[in-house]
């Protein structure tokens, strides 16, 4: 680490969790509270556990669609309590507040901010989508084919977005993580109310439900809210399971997704990494900072900074309960596409094989620590951080103590980083998203080529 | 659009009388605005060169020269600008439009003299290595692949401004033709960089843990020695009046059709900005605005919509943009949206439709003015745009005044069909392999 800099950060890399509260309520919901009085805003991170974990339902031989649980959290402000879609969203937008709802691999997400003299609505509006969603018909069929259309846009102007649900799925094949979250076409058009309904019965209730609301709070008013709203509502009908690990992959495969006169190849190279709960998640973080990380990281000097190959290339861990991917994303000319990927396959043998050096960990740690404070500005940024902790039971140590872990950081610490959580190159799942026509010859060099045209309606063959 | 606000409780701004500025003996303005709730800073560096100051043959230019802004002085060698400031703690990103192009540094504070010194070593000693251009003309082709190439709604909006404009440059795309990416020449570079980079074209923000003297002092050390330069010449192209709808059609390989609108629009500064900006709020702002609740909700005719106003020095573009599920028609579409935008100009809007607005103005302005990124943007779109930092703060009160009858009368004179620019993107399954010059038609209705 450069002295300079050494001398002059706080122990802690200047980041403490703030003062906050913590209750639980008789019927199992958890509260946190984080006050802050800067500007005249709160903000709240509600998290449902389950998601699309959650897909397996009680008294269910099969498993509900994909994205069924993106369509519940769709739904729930869709009509709720005396309020119906048009009113909930007169509500929310009324006084100039959001509510923004989504599922991730583990959850079913809900954030929004409002002005402060407007928490008591806030909480009315949670209350009511969680605990009293209508699920009517028509709301559910217009959002459903809606998000049908949204997908195949999405296909049309923005391939790169959807790498990672195609890769994901190549990669996990049935495992939670490798479902599309938000379902494929052809999963959501076989979505009905009664998926929705045997879903939120399974999988949405008290047991389940984490909120932190921060900002500019009235602290006993939220609590006599949120108690009166959610103090005995009921448990989820099925109690929580536990994500699985998942094997990673032997071996490389290719899957090659067939977008005719797509003038660039999109690729997406991953593995099986590490989870949440990693014990070197300091170290990883620095070594992925240098891998693919930050603008001078070794992938993007290779494919952007030295070859002007690409405007970006990325590399980074997704970490849940169970481990996500480890995953290298670029996109290249359709004519260079061989070259790219060569290049990235090469970085990753050079980091698995010379490792990196004191200097680069140094530069690493100083960018890391400078970086950190810009994350924990604001309402929501606490909110979020807070809901993460609980989520994943870390503690606040997981915070106050990062700056003192990447200060401890060693070149043996970032050997062993580098040993079991970076993949090997020759053992990879790799996507191309481009001119099958162009580039069918070049994709059979990086393993046996599955391929799919970007129409079809599921990110699977 | 500008995420400033309305509000009575936006009257004041805790920290505001804190803000200070110095203009320094070459030209150069320095905003500060000291915060402290992280030990870290925020700088904006804007300068007042965007494709508006290009013309046929360079155009991207301002754009790549966004990108060799890195690569290298004649004191450091390419790379190093990044890798130093990455060495202490900060990072950084730039962005370019028709109207500016702006350098941002996320730093912790005691990485401040580097920053001066990193900063000032490239607006004074930039270097032109041929290998580096040539390399960085890459980057840029494939981020023009990818924002516009790959893009469907990239591609028909490029072309919707081309044929919006026929005298004023916010004809050309920023990222710039594929062509002229490819040929601009070494002393393109640098006669663009001696004619935009003087220091009197620049402007500093900071936002964040430092005081103004010491801000000012580094200012005095680093920057005020690089010598003034002439002013560029004024921009003089003026657009005429636009007197009939202009329509431009795409075919391309595509499973949902698209719709832009391009109605022509006034300058940043226009006193009626912010009912223009409430009234694009009103529009397309969230579930419960006009347009998403016909059109995506009751009638389900579009899936996904947006606007914005392209807030320029120049009289520019207010933008609708709709996109349509696969095997609509765009023109039955057109007339439904067409009736609804008439419909505005003619009766207006509700008082709740408006109280909303600015209720969603306020909260916007306050979220970011919780960040000291959003502080140092703020303060730099106020000192560039409207000519005075300090109107940001007055700004509240301008939102909060409009009333529903200028919003009507900004609709009646901007939601007008005969000044609009129409663009329409076909599915085409027969657009694999032809000529690209076969897929665009364009005509003067």
């Amino acid at each position: 680490m450069s002295t300079a800099y050494a001398l002059t950060v706080p122990a802690s890399g200047g980041v403490h969790v703030p003062a906050h509260e913590r209750v639980v309520l008789p019927s199992g919901v958890t509260l946190l509270i984080v006050p802050s009085r800067d500007v005249p805003l709160i903000a709240f991170q509600a998290i449902v556990r389950g998601g699309p974990l959650g897909d397996s339902v009680r008294g269910r031989q099969a498993r509900v669609p994909s994205g069924t649980a993106s369509l519940v959290a769709g739904l729930l402000e869709k009509g709720a309590g005396e309020r119906d879609a048009f009113a909930f969203a007169d509500a929310v937008e009324g006084v100039g507040g959001n509510f923004s709802v989504s599922a991730g691999a583990e959850a079913i997400s809900i954030s929004g901010q409002y002005l402060a003299r407007d928490q008591h609505l806030m909480i009315e509006l949670l209350a009511d989508a969680l605990i009293r969603p209508r699920f009517d018909v028509p709301e559910l069929e217009k959002l459903r084919d809606r998000r049908i259309e949204l997908i195949k846009a999405t296909k049309d102007s923005d391939p790169a977005e959807l790498i990672g649900v195609y890769g994901r799925a190549q990669l996990f094949g049935d495992h939670p993580f490798g479902r599309p979250a938000g379902g494929s076409e052809s999963s959501l058009a076989s979505i009905g109310q009664q998926d929705v309904l045997d879903y939120y019965e399974a999988h949405v209730g008290a047991d389940r439900l984490l909120l932190v609301v921060a900002g500019d709070v009235d602290v006993p008013a939220l609590k006599r809210d949120v108690t009166r709203a959610f103090g005995d509502w009921r448990h989820a009908g099925v109690s929580l399971a536990r994500t699985p690990d998942a094997p990673r992959v032997s071996g490389r495969r290719v899957l090659l997704v067939d977008s005719p006169d797509s003038a660039q190849t999109y690729f997406w190279l991953a593995n099986v990494g590490v989870s949440k709960r990693y014990p070197q998640h300091a170290a990883l973080d620095l070594v992925n900072t240098l891998y693919g990380g930050r603008f001078t990281s070794i992938l993007n000097t290779e494919l952007r900074i030295k070859s002007g190959l690409s405007y970006s290339a990325r590399a980074g861990f997704a970490r849940g309960t169970a481990a996500g991917e480890f995953a290298i994303r670029s996109f290249t000319d359709t004519e260079n596409t061989g070259r790219a990927l060569d290049l990235s396959l090469a970085t990753l043998t050079r980091l698995k094989r010379d490792g990196v050096t004191q200097d680069m960990l140094d530069s690493a740690r100083a960018y890391v620590l400078g970086q950190y404070p810009l994350g924990f500005e604001t309402a929501s940024d606490w909110a979020a951080a807070l809901a993460e902790l609980e989520f994943y039971d870390l503690g606040s140590a997981y915070i106050d103590d990062y700056g003192a872990m990447l200060r401890a950081v060693t070149l043996e610490d970032a050997r062993h980083v580098i040993d079991t959580a970076f993949p090997s190159p020759e053992d990879l799942a790799v996507v191309l998203v481009g001119d099958a026509s162009r580039i069918r010859d070049v994709a059979r060099q990086y393993g046996p080529v599955t391929e799919m045209s970007i129409t079809q309606p599921a990110f699977v063959p | 659009m500008t995420a400033t606000s309305a509000l009575t409780t936006a009257g004041f701004t805790p920290g505001r009388e804190s803000i200070r500025s110095v203009t320094l003996a070459n030209g150069m303005k320095i905003i500060v605005w000291p915060v402290r709730n992280i030990p870290n800073v925020a700088l904006y560096n804007w300068v007042r060169a965007g494709s508006r100051n290009e013309a046929p043959g360079i155009t991207g230019l301002a754009h790549f020269f966004e990108h060799m802004m890195f690569n290298g002085t004649a004191r450091r060698g390419s790379g190093d600008f990044d890798r130093l400031m990455e060495a202490q703690g900060g990072s950084n990103n730039a962005f370019t439009s028709d109207d500016i192009t702006v350098y941002q540094d996320w730093f912790p504070r005691d990485a401040l003299e580097l920053i001066f010194d990193l900063e000032s070593d490239r607006i004074a000693n930039l270097a032109f290595n041929p290998e580096v251009i040539e390399s960085e003309r890459g980057v840029v082709a494939s981020e023009r692949r990818l924002s516009v190439d790959d893009n469907n709604h990239g591609h028909l909006a490029e072309q919707v401004q081309a044929a919006a404009f026929v005298a004023h440059p916010y004809q050309f795309p920023t990222i710039g033709w594929p062509a002229d990416i490819q040929s601009w020449k070494m002393q393109d570079l640098q006669k663009f960089f001696r004619t935009y980079y003087a220091p009197n074209n620049q402007t500093f923000v900071f936002a964040g843990d430092v005081s103004p003297d010491e801000v000012f002092a580094l200012a005095r050390k680093y920057l005020e020695p690089i010598p003034r330069q002439a002013a560029p010449q004024p921009v003089r192209a003026v657009e005429p009046e636009q007197e009939g709808e202009r329509r431009v059609v795409v075919k391309r390989n595509a499973q949902t059709p698209l719709l832009q609108y391009a109605y022509k629009a006034p300058a940043a500064a226009d006193p009626r900005a912010p009912a223009l900006s409430l009234l694009i709020s009103i529009l397309v702002d969230g579930d419960a605005s006009r347009l998403y609740r016909e059109l995506v909700e009751r009638q389900k005719i579009v899936v996904d919509l947006g606007g914005h106003w392209h807030e320029g020095f120049d009289p520019a573009l207010f933008w609708l943009y709709f996109t349509l599920p696969e095997g609509s028609d765009p023109e039955s579409v057109q007339s439904i949206i067409d009736s609804q935008l008439a419909h505005v100009a003619s009766q207006g809007v509700t008082a709740e439709e408006l109280r909303r607005s600015k209720c969603m103005a306020a909260v916007a302005f306050w979220k970011k003015l919780s960040t000291i990124d959003g502080k140092a943007q703020l303060l730099g779109e106020y000192e560039i745009f409207h000519g005075d930092w300090s109107k940001l703060f007055t700004a509240a009160a301008d939102y909060e005044r409009v009333t529903a009858e200028e919003v009507q009368a900004i609709a009646r004179e901007v939601l007008n069909v005969n000044r609009r620019t129409v663009g329409i993107l076909l599915p085409d399954p027969e657009a694999e392999g032809e000529p690209a010059d076969d897929e665009l038609e364009l005509n003067e209705a």
